[in-house]
């Protein structure tokens, strides 16, 4: 077999961008979803905590989390379908477990710092899944524990800087940075 | 050259071996995820999977997920081997071209 060195160099560009692709792929692991999904949740929920007294607001919060719940759980039973081997049932059902974990600390928190207002309770909530996606990200790609980090710092900001416009600035910049790194993650990486 | 491999090298194959080689050992993709990963028609990728596994580079599965037929695929021992002596046979050649 004849190879000739431009043909040896296509050959290596193109296992290359192979090789990147599907390492890229396998890493995102269909983040760009989440992404968008609770960005968009984000977006009701907070506008509801805006416009809304907090009896209403709770109950908008409580139907849109359950609605992404259930939708996280689709979404992940979809993804998993895609690379299989014979750690992912032990490997998934820690992770499931890890974010209940996750949940039942914040609930604690948030109890025992109590009483504490919509806006902190909102705060504390974010400060909590943002805690989840840095360990997400420490365990599948770098890239999510920078979304965090941004987000969180979004977050902050509207906290200390605009506290009396916290959950519109939440709605329109904190599902707005979810959403906007959802669909950048989805075209600028190559594949999903 | 050796180590260069006739049949890894056409173009769609070669891709294939780089995408599953990249994972860990034991890790299978899915048909369809790899389909779409490579841009390629059902048909087509069927082919080139059947050369793949009658030489015994891939390893193909059927299994059924909730009742619906999948297929996985992953790369053997013996195909991870092939495709890297493959890999290296092609970095050799364009050592050798280049201008000292």
């Amino acid at each position: 077999m004849h190879i000739t060195t431009h043909e040896a160099q296509e050959s290596l560009a193109a296992i290359d961008a192979m090789m990147q692709k599907m390492r890229r792929s396998a890493a995102e692991g269909g983040t760009h979803y989440f992404l968008i999904l609770w960005g968009v949740i984000w977006f009701f929920g907070f506008l509801g905590s805006h416009f809304f007294s907090g009896k209403i607001a709770g109950y908008i919060w409580m139907g849109l989390d359950i609605l992404g719940g259930f939708s996280s759980w689709l979404i992940g039973k979809a993804m998993r379908r895609r690379v299989r081997h014979a750690g992912n049932k032990i490997t998934n059902r820690r992770v499931a477990l890890f974010w209940l974990t996750l949940f039942l600390y914040c609930m604690l928190t948030v109890w025992i710092a109590g009483p504490v207002d919509s806006k902190k309770l909102a705060m504390y909530i974010v400060l909590f899944a943002m805690i989840g996606w840095v360990a997400m990200g420490f365990l599948l790609s770098l890239s999510i524990v920078r979304l965090a980090l941004l987000i969180t710092l979004v977050a902050l900001a509207g906290y200390f800087l605009l506290p009396g416009y916290f959950f519109l600035w939440m709605a329109l910049l904190g599902s707005g940075t979810m959403i906007g790194c959802g669909f950048f993650i989805r075209f600028r990486w190559p594949s999903s | 050259m050796s180590g260069l491999n006739e049949l890894i090298h056409q173009s769609v194959r070669l891709r294939i071996m780089a995408a599953l080689t990249v994972l860990d050992p034991g890790k299978e993709v899915d048909f369809a995820y790899l389909r779409g990963l490579l841009e390629v028609t059902d048909g087509n990728l069927g082919a080139h999977l059947r050369k793949l596994e009658d030489a015994g580079y891939i390893a193909v599965s059927k299994t059924f997920v909730e009742r619906k037929p999948r297929t996985f695929v992953a790369a053997t021992v013996a195909g991870r081997h092939v495709f890297k002596a493959h890999t290296e046979a092609l970095k050799a050649i364009l050592k050798q071209g280049r201008p000292k």
